[in-house]
């Protein structure tokens, strides 16, 4: 061999030693230290709830970028799947972030029934999954689960937010419209479970099913009945039609419209003169400065958004992220998923950018933040809601009483 | 309540009208060519979508004009690319490419204008409330059942007083027999398969207005329309239009009595309809037996 050749193997020699010595020095924690972690996004890709998925997953990126996309120093991995609001889908794609992904985190999803699949699999697999934007009752109710939260509030909180005022101010004769599921099943349960209460009565109710686009018979029967108040619990695309199809039909010179939840997205996809009900919203815009500026860097960010303003799926989509990151840094560990859960309960958030901080109950892991009651604007632009009310969760929330659940770590 | 079930009747026709105007190219396609075409409701929601986007850069009645055109145009280019290579094979290969199609349009919508629900205005012509007591109907809702009833009316001109609906109703008999008397039975299909999809997007124009445009709109209105032609009998211009107004009609009044159940109403009576007449209310025979 000669000498330049002898050399040049040193070198080569010499380079392999390093780069084994390096290893060696790096320990097996500080290489665990740098391993992503990975949260699983199951959330509506497609189907009638899409563009409201597409908005929770909008929040959550805001919320990693506050985070430099790290926690406890380790990078942060999202991965989307698809649930296509079909609850059997959504456990299929729930149980392979799992099993195959390995991911122990996941979120998302904008439909009760998906968030009851999600959840069982979490449970199932010791998980935990936080439910960003489903209301009905179940999920923090007779459902609940020790390694699932839920971030927006439930029906039972909304419902009461807007019964009294409803009653005193709208009309006392109620007549319900349902979306024939879960979710809708809890408005008009809590709607009606208020009657007494706020001396209000029943008149009539339809259930219509999802994925309904005409409403004319529907809205020919109300328009006929002797109702004063049509309390609606419909969501996703089919509201956009019956938004339209209300006014197409004259319901509002008939009687008063009260949405026991309404997403401000909906509103934007119809003209001014299409909106005019009273409504109970999870958040609102311009709640607080704080939420103003969270709005602008929305705005700035994604101007071409299915909603022109911070939509509740996004913010929900936001602070649910922001919870796992903050219950996870108060747990000093991604891996020991049973004590992100024992740090997730009691958590309070308060740069949540609301009036009141948000916290986390621990007893059925519901979140507890102020709600919105309001009057749509039938005016062009973005000033939405002309909002009547904030009322603190606190005061509308389920009892323990009424909800004799606990799935706490403290038991 | 008398007043109501009046409203509710009318209302159904209306409603029938616009599923049969919907239904009707479909119906064409199958009968003539043996395709089951589910790129059909991609091309009503093409049509809202083309609609939607020129209305606001050309006005009304030019959108109005030009949007079959160009949905036609889209169509055409489909039946000479994908589906002419299927005709005379087993249905199911019609049935899964013009499904393939559909999905990648659908997708291709919804990358372009996103996922989100859009509404489009009623002409400010068409606006308005007709109201008698109790009884309601909107202006724009009887303007669209005479536009669907018009529609149906001048296809069925087309089809049963000119030569070329001669032909075409042969080649629903026999395409084979069609082709070997000198037709010329590629441009037949062609020509019926183009038809169908100006109907379709000219039914996504006026039905944009009442129930909003999304990129899964064509999706949504297959199966309804599949419905009505198994009702009414494959290629069947009276039995679509009694298909699309049974479906209709029978849903309303449902509304009064079942109101929960009203989508599984159409289901039934097909069901009915095909266990004693398999072929449809005016099917002819040697299509599906």
């Amino acid at each position: 061999m000669e000498r330049g050749q002898k050399r040049c193997v040193q070198h080569v020699v010499l380079l392999i030693a390093a780069f084994f010595a390096l290893g060696l020095m790096a320990s097996p924690a500080d290489a665990q230290k740098k391993q992503p972690i990975r949260i699983g996004v199951v959330s509506p890709v497609s189907g009638n709830f899409a563009d409201h998925g597409l908005l929770e997953r909008i929040g959550m990126e805001m919320a990693l970028e506050d985070y430099n996309n790290e926690v406890l120093g380790r990078p942060i991995t999202l991965i989307v799947a698809d649930d296509e609001t079909n609850p059997d889908v959504a456990a299929r794609r729930a149980r392979r972030l799992v099993e195959v992904d390995g991911v122990k985190f996941l979120m998302g999803g904008v439909s009760t029934s998906t968030a009851l699949s999600v959840g069982a699999v979490a449970e199932e697999k010791k998980v935990l999954f936080i439910a960003t934007n489903q209301n009905g009752d179940q999920v923090t109710g007779e459902s609940a689960r020790h390694y699932v939260f839920r971030t927006p509030p439930d029906m039972a909180i909304l419902v009461r937010a807007g019964a009294k005022y409803t009653a005193d101010n709208l009309g006392k004769k109620w007549f319900f419209l349902t979306h024939d599921y879960s979710w809708g099943h809890s408005g008009t349960k809590w709607a009606r479970n208020m009657l007494g209460k706020v001396g209000a009565k029943e008149v009539g109710e339809i259930k219509v099913p999802m994925g309904n686009r005409d409403f004319s018979s529907q809205l020919l029967t109300i328009r006929n009945s002797d109702a004063d108040v049509l309390v609606i619990t419909v969501a996703g695309f089919d509201n956009v039609s019956l938004l339209k199809q209300m006014n197409e039909y004259k319901i509002y010179d008939k009687m008063k419209v009260w949405y026991t939840l309404m997403d401000v997205v909906d509103l934007f996809a119809v003209p001014a003169e299409d909106r005019q009900a009273y409504v109970c919203a999870e958040t609102y815009y311009r709640a607080s400065p704080e939420m103003e500026k969270l709005n602008e860097r929305y705005q700035k960010k994604y101007p071409r958004a299915a909603s022109p303003v911070l939509d509740t799926g996004t913010y929900n989509g936001w602070l649910s992220m922001k919870m796992l990151l903050e219950a996870i840094k108060r747990a000093k560990t991604a891996d020991n998923v049973e004590k992100v859960v024992c740090a997730m309960e009691g958590l309070t958030i308060k740069d949540n950018a609301r009036k009141s901080p948000s916290y986390v109950r621990p007893w059925d892991h519901q979140v507890l933040t102020e709600v919105v009651f309001g009057k749509v604007n039938p005016v062009q632009g973005n000033d939405i809601i002309d909002v009547k009310a904030y009322v603190p969760a606190e005061q509308v929330a389920r009892t323990k009483e009424e909800n004799p659940v606990n799935v706490g770590c403290k038991k | 309540m008398e007043i109501l079930v009046l409203s509710l009747f009318l209302n159904g026709i209306g409603l029938g009208l616009v599923y049969a105007a919907v239904a009707i190219g479909f119906s064409l396609v199958l009968g003539v060519s043996g395709v089951i075409n589910f790129s059909h409701g991609i091309m009503y929601a093409l049509g809202a979508y083309f609609f939607w986007v020129l209305q606001g850069k050309i006005g009304f009645w030019p959108s109005v004009v030009l949007t079959p055109l160009l949905v036609a145009m889209i169509g055409f280019a489909i039946e000479r690319i994908l589906v002419r290579r299927v005709y005379g094979q087993d249905p199911l290969f019609g049935l899964v490419i013009t499904l393939g199609f559909a999905m990648a349009i659908e997708e291709l919508i919804r990358m372009i204008f996103g996922p989100a629900a859009y509404s489009v205005s009623a002409p400010s012509f068409a606006k308005g409330v007709l109201i008698f007591g109790n009884f309601v109907y909107p202006v724009y809702r009887l303007f669209i059942s005479v536009v669907a009833a018009a529609m149906l009316a001048a296809l069925w001109i087309l089809v049963e007083k000119t030569n070329f609906g001669a032909v075409v109703k042969a080649g629903m008999f026999n395409p084979e027999m069609v082709g070997a008397l000198g037709n010329n039975l590629t441009f037949l299909r062609t020509s019926v398969f183009v038809i169908g999809a100006a109907l379709a997007g000219l039914s996504g124009i006026i039905a944009a207005p009442v129930w909003g445009i999304k990129s899964q709109m064509g999706t949504l209105i297959l199966m309804p329309s599949f419905v009505i032609v198994l009702m009414g009998g494959l290629g069947s211009i009276p039995g679509t239009i009694l298909g699309g107004i049974l479906v209709g009609v029978s849903t309303s009044l449902a509304t009064l009595i079942i109101p929960r159940f009203v989508d599984i109403i159409p289901y039934l009576m097909m069901g009915f309809i095909i266990y004693f007449r398999p072929r449809g209310i005016f099917g002819e025979q040697n299509i599906v037996e």
